[in-house]
């Protein structure tokens, strides 16, 4: 067999340089070896290589060359690593080949007075704002600086003006007097010197990487190789393995367990209990995230000497729970009918957002359109399921993390344990999938927690994808009300939006677009339901992936009242904000998905638009929109012919890094409106495991076209993980009701009968 | 129980109960850490090596079935990452995440070592796995590529 991948390979190497050059995809710097900027197999920060200078805390260079590069935001697939390197390589000019990135820890931050840190605030470590402009200047301000020093250490040397002196792959060059040495030659001179002042990165106009090329992320050489190191792919010398369960009701206790039973299990070492912290408890160091300390969970764990091992033997654990006041939850219809009763209700709640008189609009009569959405609890499923890695001594803590937050990681360990910061080191892996799931970082807490219970020994504790998935963090459940008033022109003259959820929901969506913007009279108000006892969190797009839905449903709502073509009214609709970027958008969609032209019986094509990050303000966070191709048969199943995607996040630095996140997102938020939904019995949570919760594969999906023409070029590189979750099913949403006559107000879709009688 | 399991050319002695599935041997007992754990329910495909010459979930299959066979992982696939689909991975940037994709390209180097020329019916029928991250446009165009360069 060796024989054979042999063979294909060797045969097909120049055919595929052939095949590459020709493909023209922008995809490749410039030669296969340009890749080789790289990120080690162990990620995390590690010693310096004796010799080596740092200029800055952000980049050390090596005696060999080897330019580090230390980054906060971890790379949860969407390529932040890449992007700090890229910066690095605009402005200092090393050879990309050179080029090395290292996790930079937490407890050096705390160490140097959080250097990291202060840039970009609680946002410093947590991935997805790479292109954010503090960042890119903490970055490329670096870089210039060591650029210079090297330059006047070098005409220093040469008795030459060092603003004659040039800088490319690696070297600095003098042409007048032909000198011309590498920037090894010096590095101890050139970090001795002082400037003043620190000189400004290039301006854009000057860059000649930046914006211009699309590096491919660093890290694919090892993941392609199974070389790169996730949480749970951590091996430590001694470590044992812990499988973990927390109380099936979220909220409950553990009453009790019977490790007599599991003693004799082979390779079984102890049983353990985590006890839930102290309401109360003090912040130890202040919590990187806003929101606070992650509270850790009543849990028990087996560990032994393999994960198997503990896996079954958990499972035979005989473990009494008191599960608290969730149990009152019979199923999640009860839950459902608590929340869409709340939004229909009198009670007002938190007013997010006024302006004008809603109820006086509303009563004057006329057109009015009403409606209620619901959108469930969904899970990330993170394809790594949640683990860490951790030792434990009294006055030290390890932990080894695949997170989206590696100080949060840290500030858990602290908090946890009591031992002093400084103490505590926390080193970020590779992370198999973010979405918001891994930024609370109560699984590091938890790792931690489990680690203190079996003190001096590496623990590797592993949430197995049962308990991931019946212990998230969950996409809210949301109940909407919309009422709006048209006005002559089919276009609202009022609108009122209620939302319902339990507690820590996010309803920050909904006041947080254009529509409530651009209307004359608008309450949007939300009602808590206290007694939820699930626990919710942030899902890739939090509050704007369900505000979307109920928004642009809506609008096709009232466009149908209107009488008017959905696409053709958004534009009516949203020329009023003072953002060009959805109008922009909406042209693009229109002209590229051929909007309008004729379809069989059967298909028909619907849209949606939606802006992530805007907070009420124009020319800020990213507008996206899409237009979805579909098809419905007569028994109600739905086939997808294709979707076109516009953006605008005013500009875009690595082109194809935007794209793959665009597909992605657009997989992702198809795959939450149409499938995706985590229901409740007794309080437990009943779905478990992939074949409970389905998933779209390959063969599921349609043509996914990426269009760059709703740009507008305003001087912002806003971000591009969250926004395609908006649109994408308010579109298929839109597009099934041009076919059927049937409203899907809820989700996920396939709960749904479609079934309508067909084309003929 | 003792075996030796032939894993990429070579023979590896592991003690582990018989029922002990292969993924865990390969990650816990052998620290072949390339193989991903998913779901252990044969769904996602993470876990996916080839088995005598099929690509096959390794998270439930037991140890014992798998004693004699030809087994061969993502460390086997190429090393030096010199195999037609892992260059096409890095140049096409296909990954995201990254974790789906050891399994991922075992069944994908499977589907083209037994069909030189793949329709998307074949990529839709053979390539199962699932990628939460949403990388299926480019893992099928990659595919594509790599059957046109080995067919040369």
């Amino acid at each position: 067999m060796k024989d054979h991948v042999t063979n294909s390979a060797t045969i097909s190497r120049r055919g595929f340089v052939v095949s590459m050059l020709g493909a023209g995809g922008a995809l490749v710097i410039g030669s296969l070896q340009s890749q080789a900027a790289e990120i080690g197999s162990t990620p995390w920060e590690g010693p310096v290589a004796e010799g080596a200078q740092q200029f800055t805390p952000w980049i050390a260079i090596q005696p060999d060359g080897k330019v580090i590069v230390y980054v906060t935001h971890p790379d949860i697939g969407n390529g932040p690593v890449t992007q700090a390197v890229s910066y690095i390589y605009e402005e200092l000019a090393p050879r990309w080949d050179d080029l090395q990135a290292e996790y930079a820890s937490p407890n050096r931050n705390y160490r140097l007075d959080n250097v990291y840190s202060n840039v970009g605030g609680p946002l410093a470590y947590f991935s997805g704002r790479s292109t954010s402009e503090p960042r890119r200047t903490a970055y490329m301000t670096a870089a210039a600086g060591a650029r210079e020093r090297l330059k006047a250490a070098a005409g220093a040397a040469w008795g030459v003006d060092p603003a004659a002196i040039t800088v490319a792959e690696g070297r600095l060059a003098h042409a007048e007097s032909g000198n011309d040495a590498p920037f090894t030659d010096f590095l101890a001179a050139a970090a001795a010197i002082t400037l003043d002042p620190e000189p400004q990165p290039k301006p854009r106009e000057e860059w000649t990487f930046l914006g211009k090329q699309a590096p491919g992320k660093i890290q694919l050489p090892l993941i392609v190789r199974g070389q790169a190191t996730y949480g749970i792919d951590v091996r430590l010398p001694d470590m044992v393995y812990a499988a973990l369960r927390q109380s099936p009701v979220m909220g409950g206790r553990l009453k009790s367990f019977d490790f007599d039973a599991i003693r004799d299990m082979p390779g079984v070492r102890a049983a353990v209990e985590v006890v839930p912290n102290d309401p109360g408890e003090p912040n130890k160091v202040e919590p990187p995230f806003p929101f606070g300390m992650a509270p850790l969970t009543s849990a028990v764990a087996v560990i032994a000497d393999h994960y198997w091992q503990a896996r079954t033997a958990l499972d035979a654990l005989p473990i009494e729970w008191d599960d608290g006041p969730g149990t009152k939850w019979a199923d999640i219809e009860m839950m459902n009918q608590a929340a869409m009763a709340a939004v229909s209700g009198d009670e007002e709640g938190n007013v997010l957002f006024s302006v004008g008189d809603v109820e006086a609009e509303l009563a004057r009569g006329g057109t009015v359109v009403e409606a209620e959405y619901l959108t469930p609890y969904c899970d990330h499923v993170n394809m790594e399921p949640l683990n860490s890695t951790a030792i434990v001594t009294d006055d030290r803590v390890e932990i080894w993390h695949p997170g989206q937050h590696t100080q949060m990681a840290w500030a858990m360990a602290v908090q946890q344990t009591g031992v002093a910061p400084e103490n505590v080191e926390a080193h970020q892996t590779f992370v198999g999938g973010g979405f918001g799931r891994r930024v609370f970082s109560e699984d590091a807490r938890m790792g931690v927690a489990v680690a203190q219970q079996y003190p001096g020994v590496p623990v590797h504790t592993i949430w197995s994808r049962e308990e991931s998935m019946r212990q998230g963090r969950y996409k809210p459940l949301m109940a909407a009300r919309l009422r709006a008033r048209l006005g002559d022109d089919g276009l609202p003259t009022a609108l009122h939006v209620r939302v319902a959820g339990g507690p820590g929901f996010w309803t920050l969506g909904v006041a947080d677009q254009a529509l409530p913007l651009v209307i004359d009279n608008v309450q949007v108000d939300a009602v808590t339901v206290s007694d939820f006892h699930i626990l919710t969190g942030s899902y890739r797009g939090p509050g704007y992936n369900s505000a979307t839905f109920f928004l642009e449903s809506f609008v096709d709502e009232m466009a149908q009242a209107a009488g008017q073509d959905p696409l053709d009214y958004r534009i009516a609709l949203y020329s009023k904000w003072a953002d060009e970027g959805w109008v922009k958008v909406l042209e693009e969609l229109r002209d590229k998905s051929h909007w309008g032209e004729p379809l069989p019986a059967g298909q028909a094509r619907g849209v949606a638009i939606g802006n992530w990050g805007m907070g009420g303000r124009a020319n800020a966070g990213t507008t996206c929109g899409a237009v979805v191709h579909a098809e419905v048969d007569a028994e109600g199943r739905i086939r997808l012919h294709g979707i076109d995607v516009a953006f605008d996040s005013g500009r875009v630095m690595n082109r194809d890094a935007v794209k793959a996140q665009l597909e992605g997102g657009v997989i992702m938020g198809l795959n939450m409106a149409m499938n995706e939904k985590i229901t409740v019995q007794n309080g437990r949570v009943v779905e478990g495991n992939y074949d409970q919760y389905p998933m779209l594969r390959i063969g599921d999906i349609p043509d996914i076209r990426i269009h760059f023409g709703g740009l507008t070029d305003d001087d912002r590189y806003d971000e591009m993980g969250e926004p395609p979750m908006g649109p994408v099913g308010p579109a298929l949403a839109n597009a099934v009701f041009a076919i059927t006559g049937k409203r899907m107000r809820t989700q996920p879709f396939r709960e749904h009968d479609l079934s309508w009688g067909g084309a003929a | 129980m003792s075996y030796t399991l032939t894993i990429n050319g070579e023979p590896h002695e592991v003690d582990a109960a018989p029922e002990t599935p292969l993924l865990w041997v390969l990650r816990d007992h052998l620290g072949m850490t390339g193989t991903k754990y998913g779901c252990g329910i044969a769904q996602c495909g993470a876990c996916t090596v080839h088995i005598d010459g099929q690509a096959l979930r390794s998270c439930n299959l037991p140890v014992d079935a798998v004693a004699g066979a030809d087994i061969r992982t993502i460390e086997g696939l190429d090393q030096d990452g010199e195999h037609v689909l892992q260059k096409l991975w890095v140049e096409m940037n296909v990954a995201q995440c990254g974790y789906c994709q050891s399994g991922m390209l075992m069944a994908a180097a499977r589907l083209l070592e037994d069909n030189p020329d793949p329709s998307d019916r074949d990529i839709d029928l053979r390539i199962d796995n699932i990628c939460r991250c949403g990388t299926y446009p480019r893992v099928r165009e990659a595919i594509h590529r790599a059957a046109e360069i080995m067919r040369g």
